[in-house]
């Protein structure tokens, strides 16, 4: 699945959530690159700013400082030069409305964070697969939510 | 010189001469070289000296400079040395410092010491605010209580204070009425007091008259009675002048008939004295009933003025006491106002407690994860056994903030009523657990069902816990069957008693084969943290239930568990229809 190297961005202010990613990542052994931002400013003004290579997937936290993952996803999917990034939302805690409103604002998909690092592992792959295997078109509201049961097909 | 030259030249002998001469002549020549040096020497000289004179120039020009840059460097020193003394000032300031950061570093390590406390005691704390959780919980089924009855109360008074209005309006009426009849009654008096005025005038007036008349009687009874000596007079004078009789006796005849009228006359003047005496008496008798009739009056007034009185004195009252209860109305909507906000301000603090715990502790789980991959050869068995517990407990805790989070969400959320087909509902459930459907060959029989008037999200996950539950709780041998119904009723088709045999309900029910459980544990189930099984055989943290009642209260509804054990369970959920 992996034909080229990965652009993979992380929006997450939490560090050992970005360790865990970030080891989650080097175990996989995709070819990927991370680049990591701890809030939703320095997120935004990376992606407005960035004239190399635009990020192929965006890893959302919700909760972050200066400006939180709500915000930065409406602003992505507002802006002309943004709105085909495919967005992941990537969050502690799950809500159902939270999870709706988030379907309505355009998020490519919802992870709540795993609390087994194998799992977390499962799941960073099965994004992954999902955003390189499919087109960035948002998928049904049944498929938004990704769970861990359901990345035995990979 | 040159005289020693003599000498010289004296002393020599001619060879010596001669050499002496080419000597001299070499020294000639020699000095004659010197001479042309010299010459050109003199010309470097004076070269040199215009040199020096344009160096002294340039040198005055640079010693111009230097003394410029002296002053400079006198103001650089100046500068400097005030610099210095600021550099001597910070120095001592950062030695200052320097103590200052290590007493700092001292604190620092003492805070240290006490933040470990502190973490001690917050242990203590968080199980002290579970505790409080539970407490919050039953204080807030207490306040929802007292809510319904200030609202109860609140009615009540607003009702009371209806009729007093009404009543209010009743009296003021009333005291319009009274005061308009006393105020007809007052003229009525004064009317009175003037006949009574006007007839004892008149009675005295009658009074005058008749003692006029008596006066008058009197005088013809003397007038009489002269006639009569006046009569025995003439007949003596007759009798003395027969003579004179013819003419006497006319006289005498005008007499008798003037006698005769006046008899008429008095008798006349007697029957309207009897007259007047009857007229006078019938008057006096007048008089007297006017007189009780006007004390009549008087107590009558005197009454209506009491009356009155009274009737203000009651109208003041209900004003005040009218004022009490539109003021204890005003306290008890303040009270209810700050109920409500307290109650939402619980909610909202176990709502983000909750949701705040969640991320350290999924934290620990995943580091305890990783360890267990990657420190699989360096643990020993007990080690490794003690972090499998550590990763139960924090599941079971993580188990517990979801429920408990669902539990307050269902009290935060804002109640938006719709009406909707229960079918929908269980759709999306059913959609929600398909894995433990199949799981465990489930099937759901869902055919039978109406609309209701319910609040979707809510409703879902009472759905949701009630098939889950039903789904957990299912026989392990036996297939797990679930029928869910509703349809339409009336309360006193049911006879229940908690319902209003008024109103129409929603009836749905959920019946499955499972275990079931004894029935005496009917209403215990419903109630939070409440469980029938060990958490090693059927996990759990016993909230699912009591969500199910709160989002039925919620509806203003209320349901019923019957079951026996191993024979299954039935809920029965009744919920208004409008």
């Amino acid at each position: 699945m992996n034909i080229k190297q990965l652009n993979i961005l992380l929006a997450d202010d939490d560090t050992d959530d970005c360790i865990f990613f970030k080891k989650a990542l080097d175990e996989l052994l995709l070819s990927s690159h991370l680049t990591v931002v701890h809030d939703g400013e320095q997120l935004m003004h990376l992606l407005i700013n960035e004239t190399n290579e635009s990020p192929d997937v965006l890893f959302l936290d919700l909760n972050m400082p200066r400006k939180n993952g709500f915000e930065c996803l409406s602003e992505i999917k507002l802006s002309k030069k943004l709105n085909q990034l495919p967005v992941i939302i990537f969050s502690t805690s799950f809500e159902q409305e939270v999870v709706n409103q988030l379907f309505q604002n355009g998020a490519q998909y919802f992870i709540r964070k795993p609390s087994e690092f194998s799992q977390f592992k499962k799941i960073i792959q099965h994004s992954l697969a999902l955003i390189v295997q499919e087109n960035i078109s948002q998928p049904a509201r049944e498929n938004f939510v990704i769970a861990v049961q359901n990345s035995l097909f990979i | 010189m040159l005289r020693q030259n003599m000498i010289k030249i004296k002393k020599m002998d001619e060879d010596e001469l001669i050499i002496a001469l080419k000597e001299l002549a070499c020294q000639k020549e020699e000095k004659e070289k010197l001479l042309t040096e010299l010459i050109i020497v003199n010309k470097e000289l004076v070269f040199l000296k215009e040199e020096k004179e344009k160096r002294a120039a340039e040198l005055s020009i640079a010693n111009k400079e230097l003394a410029f840059q002296n002053e400079e460097k006198g103001k650089r020193a100046t500068e400097l040395g005030i610099a210095n003394k600021e550099l001597v000032f910070q120095k001592e300031e950062k030695g200052k410092r320097a103590t200052e950061l290590g007493i700092a570093n001292k604190e620092l390590v003492f805070q240290d010491e006490e933040k470990e406390k502190r973490a001690a005691e917050l242990g203590i704390a968080n199980i002290e605010l579970a505790f409080q959780d539970k407490e919050k919980g039953k204080r807030a089924a207490e306040l929802g209580i007292a809510n319904k009855e200030l609202v109860f109360q609140d009615e009540e008074k607003e009702k009371r204070a209806a009729e007093l209005i009404i009543a209010n309006k009743e009296l003021v009426f009333q005291n319009d009425e009274k005061e308009k009849r006393a105020a007809e009654l007052i003229i009525a008096n004064k009317e009175l007091v003037f006949q009574n005025e006007e007839k004892e005038k008149r009675a005295e007036e009658l009074i005058i008259a008749n003692k006029e008349l008596a006066f008058q009687n009197e005088e013809k009874e003397k007038r009489a009675a002269e006639l009569g000596i006046a009569n025995k007079e003439l007949a003596f004078q007759n009798e003395e002048k027969e003579k004179r009789a013819e003419e006497k006796e006319k006289r005498a005849e005008e007499l008798g008939i003037a006698n005769k009228e006046l008899a008429f006359q008095n008798e006349e003047k007697e029957k309207r004295a009897a007259e007047l005496i009857i007229a006078n008496k019938e008057l006096a008798f007048q008089n007297e009933e006017k007189e009780k009739r006007a004390a009549e009056l008087i107590i009558a007034n005197k009454e209506l003025a009491f009356q009155n009185e009274e009737k203000e004195k009651r109208a003041a009252e209900l004003i005040i006491a009218n004022k009490e209860l539109a003021f204890q109305n005003e306290e008890k909507e303040k009270r209810a106002a700050e109920l409500i906000i307290a109650n939402k301000e619980l909610l909202a603090f176990t709502y983000i407690s909750s949701h705040d715990l969640q991320e350290p502790l999924r934290k620990i789980q995943t580091f305890v994860s990783i360890i267990l991959d990657n420190e699989n050869e360096n643990l020993s068995d007990t080690g490794k056994y003690n972090f499998q517990r550590m990763q139960l407990a924090a599941g079971r805790m993580q188990q517990l903030i979801d429920d408990l989070l669902a539990f307050s969400r269902i009290n935060t959320t804002d109640h938006k009523f719709e009406k909707i087909n229960l079918s929908i509902i269980i759709e999306e459930v059913k959609t929600e657990l398909r894995d433990t459907i199949q799981e465990k060959h489930a099937t759901i029989e869902a055919t039978e069902l109406c609309s209701a008037h319910i609040i979707a999200f809510q409703f879902r996950q009472l759905m949701y816990n009630l098939i889950s539950n039903a789904l957990k709780f299912s026989q392990p041998d036996i297939p797990s069957h679930i029928i869910i119904k509703s349809n339409i009723v009336k309360d006193s088709k049911l006879n229940n008693g908690k319902l209003s045999p008024e109103k129409s309900y929603c009836h749905i029910t959920v019946k499955d084969n499972g275990i079931g459980f004894e029935p005496h544990f009917n209403e215990r189930i419903f109630e939070v943290f409440q469980k029938l099984h060990g958490k090693d055989v059927y996990a759990g943290t016993g909230i699912g239930l009591a969500i199910v009642k709160k989002i039925v209260e919620n509806h203003n509804g209320i349901i019923t568990a019957t079951s026996e054990l191993n024979k299954g369970a039935t809920f029965d959920i009744y919920i208004p229809t409008a």
